[in-house]
This record gives C-alpha cells, sequence and structure tokens, in this order.
C-alpha cells in the first residue's frame, strides 16, 4: 500500500488548532502542525492531543547550570590551594569573590547547555524540507500534515475540511520515512 | 461591521513579511558610502593601534597617574552600552510586554557588537599586546597567580559570558526569521539564511522546544545584566581610590548603563525606520516608550549623582572632598557640567509628549545623552585617577591624537558592523510581530479595548 502526506492549509491559527482537535477526535495522532509563528493556541491543541508537559530543554539548562558551579569551585578553590600564596591578608579560599566565579560559569555552561538540548530535542540542524513543508507555513499559513495509507486519506482530508482549512492536497510520500 | 473592523485595523501576517524583508534588500549608494567612511574610521584606528603597539604607550597620553583614562572609558562605555539590549530583548520579554517586539532585535544586536567592541579596549590598553594570554585566569605552570579575589579577574568571567549568551540569544531568536528569510531569497543570500536557519520549518516540536529555551536564556540573561555591570562597577569601587571607593557604584552603573543604551537605540533605530521605511513597524508608539525608560533611567541617574556628592560632604573625608572638589572646580571641571547638562538636564525634554512623540526630537536628545555618558565615564575614571591619596602625583589627562583616533575608530567599527548586519539580516523580529498581530485580533474579536490591545 503506497503512503502519502495531506497537507492541509489554514489561515489562521484559530482554525489550524480546530483542525488539530478534530483530528484527535478521529483517532489520528500521527500529523505534524507547521505555523510560522508561536501560537498559543496551537500548542496547547498540540500539547493536549500528544499528553505532552514541558519541553525538557529545561533540564539542559538546570544540569548545565549544575555543572557550571561546580566547574566554577573547581576551578577557583582547587587554583588557589594549588598556588596558596596568601594575598593581602584575606584567607586562600576565600568564599564570597569566588560567589561571582561560580554565577557567571553557571549562566554560561547553563546557557549553552540549553541551546545544545534545544538542537537535539528539535532534531536540528535539518538538511531536507519535511514531507509536506510548503515555504508559506513560514510565513502566513499554518499547516497540518498527515502521513497515512492511500485508503485512508479521503477521511482525513474530509475531517480537516470539515475544520476549517482553506486547502487540502494529497502528496505521495517517499519509501524513507523521516518521524519528526 | 465587526469583520471590517478587523480588516481595518489589523495588518496581514504577509505584510509584516514583506517590510522587514524589503529593509533587508540590497543597500544603495548611500548606504554603501556610509559602510565606506565607518570602515575607514576603522582602519584608520587598526593603523594608529598598530603604531602604539609598535612604539610603546609612549605615543598616548597614558601617564602616572592616569593610566587608565579614555581606553578603559571606552570599555566601561562600550559594556554599558551593551546592557539596553538584554533589558530590551530579556527583561521586557519575561514581562511580556508588547512594545519590544520592533525594536528588540535592534538592541540584541547593538549589544552583541557593543560587547564586542569593549572586548577590544583591554586589549588596546596592553603595550605590549603578545603577553594578553598572561591575563587569562587558568591555572599554569608559569607560577602566574590566577587570583580569583581580583574584580578584573571578576570581569573577564562576566564580559565573556555575557558576550557569549548575548551572542546565542541574539542568533537563537533569528532562527525562525532567517528561516522566514530563507523561503524568498536567493543565491548566497539563500545560503546564507539556509545556514543560520538550521533548517528551522517551524514545526510544533521545534516551536515547544524554540519557545522553552528562548524562555530559560532570558530568563538567565536577567540577572547577567545586572551582574555585569555591577561586576565592571567594582573594578573601580572595590579599590581605596577617592572617587571610586563608593557602595553605590553597581547599582549607578546598572542604571547609567541602560540610560545610555535606551538612547543609543533611539540614535540607532530613527534613522533605520526612516531610511528603510519601516514606519509601520517601528511606530512612534514605540519610540514614546524607549523616551519613557530614557527619562526614567536619567532621573535615577541625576538622584545618583546627588547621592554621590552627599555622602563625600557627609563623610568629610579630606581626600574625597579634594577629588570632589577638583571634578567640579578643577582644571577639568567643565566636563563635570557637560555631562550634568546632557545626562540631567536635557532628557528632561522628554516630560514633554510632543518631544517624546517627535522623532528629530529624540534623535537629538539621544546623541546628547550619549556625549554625556561617555564624559560620566570619563570623568570618573580619568578624573578620580588624576586626584589620587598623593597630592604630589596629581596630574590631569591630556589625550593625544592616538586615543582620540581609536575612540572615534571604535563608534566606525561598531556602526560599520551593526550596519552590515542590519542589512543581511532580519532586524526586526516578524515571528514576534506575528505573534502581535494574533493577539491584536483576537483582542478585538473579543471586544478588548482598543487602546489596551494596541
Amino acid at each position: 500500500m503506497s503512503e502519502v502526506a495531506v497537507i492541509s492549509t489554514f489561515g489562521n491559527d484559530d482554525d489550524c488548532a480546530r483542525g488539530i482537535l478534530a483530528l484527535h477526535h478521529a483517532r489520528i495522532h500521527d500529523f505534524r502542525a507547521f505555523f510560522p509563528f508561536p501560537s498559543e493556541k496551537i500548542i496547547e491543541a498540540v500539547n493536549h492531543v500528544r499528553g505532552w508537559g514541558r519541553s525538557p530543554v529545561r533540564y539542559w539548562q538546570l544540569f548545565g547550570g549544575i555543572i557550571g558551579v561546580l566547574s566554577a569551585i573547581a576551578l577557583t578553590f582547587g587554583t588557589s590551594w594549588e598556588w596558596n600564596l596568601i594575598v593581602g591578608g584575606r584567607p586562600i579560599i576565600s568564599v564570597p569573590p569566588y560567589i561571582v566565579i561560580m554565577f557567571e560559569l553557571m549562566i554560561l555552561i547553563g546557557g549553552l547547555s540549553g541551546l545544545t538540548g534545544f538542537f537535539l530535542h528539535s532534531r536540528m540542524p535539518v538538511f531536507d524540507p519535511l514531507p509536506g513543508y510548503r515555504s508559506r507555513f513560514n510565513e502566513d499559513k499554518f499547516g497540518l500534515v498527515v502521513e497515512c495509507d492511500e485508503t485512508a486519506a479521503s477521511r482525513i482530508e474530509s475531517v480537516l475540511r470539515d475544520a476549517g482549512a482553506e486547502e487540502v492536497t494529497r502528496e505521495a510520500l517517499e519509501p524513507v520515512r523521516d518521524n519528526h | 461591521m465587526a469583520a471590517a473592523v478587523e480588516t481595518d485595523l489589523q495588518p496581514r501576517y504577509i505584510d509584516v513579511d514583506r517590510q522587514v524583508q524589503r529593509a533587508m534588500a540590497p543597500g544603495g549608494l548611500t548606504y554603501w558610502l556610509w559602510v565606506l567612511f565607518c570602515a575607514f574610521l576603522t582602519a584608520l584606528g587598526i593603523g594608529f593601534w598598530t603604531n602604539q603597539v609598535y612604539k610603546g604607550l609612549g605615543v598616548t597620553g597614558l601617564t602616572e597617574p592616569t593610566m587608565w583614562a579614555p581606553y578603559i572609558t571606552n570599555f566601561v562605555f562600550w559594556v554599558g552600552i551593551a546592557h539596553s539590549g538584554t533589558l530590551i530583548s530579556a527583561i521586557l520579554f519575561l514581562f511580556r510586554t508588547r512594545w519590544r517586539t520592533a525594536i528588540y532585535r535592534c538592541a540584541e544586536t547593538m549589544t552583541v557588537f557593543a560587547v564586542a567592541t569593549a572586548g577590544l579596549f583591554p586589549l588596546i590598553h596592553l603595550g605590549r599586546l603578545w603577553f594578553f594570554y598572561f591575563v587569562v585566569p587558568y591555572p599554569n605552570e608559569r607560577y602566574l597567580q590566577p587570583d580569583f579575589r581580583s574584580p578584573l579577574v571578576w570581569d573577564f568571567f562576566a564580559i565573556g559570558t555575557y558576550l557569549t549568551i548575548s551572542t546565542v540569544f541574539l542568533f537563537t531568536g533569528l532562527i525562525p526569521d532567517c528561516a522566514n528569510a530563507r523561503e524568498v531569497a536567493t543565491g548566497w543570500r539563500k545560503t546564507l539564511y539556509s545556514i543560520f536557519s538550521f533548517g528551522w520549518q517551524g514545526t510544533d516540536r521545534q516551536w515547544r522546544n524554540f519557545q522553552m529555551v528562548y524562555l530559560l536564556l532570558a530568563g538567565f540573561a536577567t540577572p547577567l545584566v545586572l551582574s555585569v555591570h555591577s561586576v565592571v562597577s567594582w573594578d573601580f569601587a572595590m579599590t581605596q581610590l577617592p572617587g571610586w571607593h563608593s557602595t553605590i557604584f553597581a547599582p549607578y552603573f546598572v542604571a547609567g548603563a541602560i540610560f545610555s543604551g535606551c538612547a543609543l537605540v533611539l540614535t540607532l533605530i530613527i534613522p533605520i525606520r526612516k531610511f528603510w521605511r519601516l514606519e509601520d513597524v517601528v511606530t512612534i508608539w514605540h519610540l514614546d516608550n524607549l523616551a519613557k525608560i530614557v527619562l526614567f533611567t536619567s532621573l535615577i541617574i541625576t538622584y545618583s549623582y546627588s547621592v554621590e556628592s552627599f555622602m563625600v560632604w557627609y563623610s568629610q573625608d579630606p581626600l574625597e572632598l579634594a577629588t570632589f572638589h577638583q571634578r567640579y572646580f578643577g582644571p577639568q571641571g567643565y566636563f563635570f557640567w557637560i555631562m550634568v547638562v546632557c545626562n540631567c538636564v536635557i532628557p528632561l525634554l522628554l516630560f514633554s509628549p510632543r518631544v517624546r512623540t517627535n522623532t528629530v526630537w529624540l534623535f537629538i536628545i539621544s546623541i546628547f545623552v550619549n556625549i554625556g555618558m561617555w564624559l560620566e565615564r570619563f570623568v570618573i575614571i580619568a578624573g578620580s585617577l588624576a586626584t589620587n591619596t598623593m597630592p604630589s602625583q596629581w596630574r590631569f589627562y591630556t589625550p593625544h591624537v592616538t586615543e582620540i583616533v581609536i575612540t572615534a575608530a571604535s563608534f566606525g567599527w561598531f556602526l560599520m558592523n551593526f550596519s552590515l548586519f542590519a542589512k543581511f539580516m532580519p532586524i526586526v523580529s516578524m515571528t514576534e510581530m506575528k505573534e502581535g498581530i494574533s493577539w491584536l485580533r483576537q483582542a478585538v474579536r473579543t471586544r478588548y479595548p482598543y487602546r489596551k490591545a494596541a
């Protein structure tokens, strides 16, 4: 059985969110939404349908921040022990000034780690357009793409049209699928 | 009827794209002459710097006791300029302030290039540049003591982190806009935008992670704004020098940084919106709000100047009194009074809504503020060093041509980079503008009062 991508185009985020919920009610869960700006309505609908919580990128940032603080402790304490020269009569380990270094490295490593998490979880960089992607989805249109068997395509097209899609088209898929 | 109102009030998403993409169209003769002029200034500065490296710091007016005069003034000035960029992009983002959308990219770009410019000055200030790596605080076997108790080492970490996080924040925000630009670009520009968009296609998965990383980066950048300029102020306040050793320095420097940075955003955005016809995107409303921040921070600065002077008078410390007497009435006292006029008096014009909504007035006031803020750093740094704890050493700094040219070149370098970036990258965030339009549509649909929605 050949596989196709049913590509629906919506004029606004309300209709697109409605389309997502309509697919959910029709028990169609294997879809992908494209939208030109972070629409709360679409994101809420997607989270509801997929059962997603908050993005795991936050853990990357948290652990990066912790690693940053630990690195700063290692750097400042370790260096002071290694070169234990008394400066200005102050203790070898002077914690208050080291807090500045700990703070800065927490931000630095936490930020870079969050960025790494973002790229990994978003599966970026992407070198080829995903099935059903249209350039207008980055401009002014909202898209819902469902990959399915050709036999199920008609039902999905009808669900999407009923939800308010401006245009619904069908595209044959390559045999190898990308699961983005 | 409701539909008609909706259509009249609201631009379409595609209109935002078209306006911003028009600003990214190849520059005309005037644009390239401007870039060439900035490049010429930069080249001149590089020439004078090369001469300084070859002949030594003797070619400058730097001598005991004012070894930190103009170069560190430039360093603090440019770091300060950077701060408002993060304020506008990160702090106002966290507060969900809608007016930031049209101007925050410009402010972020300014931040990155201002920090990059600031970072050059510790290098320029070094007599023997090739020993720069001695400054880098890392454990080593050359018996160089990395003293983490020194504010200069804190500065190294603070500026390095600030440059990195600001750059990451700017380029993360650019990803969806570069993807948008990629769709209409051709040739090498398409390649450029494809690289910076990392294959972004705006899927639900990408947006979900994008929103989280952007929020967290904003959350990280916010305390960073406060910490970096506090650390810069401690370069001075942690010493015992009269005129520097003050507890008010950290908040005073942070407020000054936001003041000067917002003024420079006005200086940059006003010509951009006029010459690249972005009046519909960057409206008078945005400039008005920015002007209110400038006015508010000007009042904080005025208060800080007053408190600083009061504390000196109240302490009756003879050295502090002598330093401040020299600052106000000494041979270079006119710098202080020009500074007061530029930072405390001229911004008071912004109390008038007519001035705040007049771009010519705003542009002129922003220039004065920047002159005033440069002088503030000069007065604090060079003025205090000139009148140290040994009156027999007192000597006021006189600039030589090398420092003047290198200072001018720093402006040329900054403006050249900014102008090139603004031409080739989306200088207004298209995605956030569209988000604003969507929000406005929702507001109109639910009959939310239009003034609030706007």
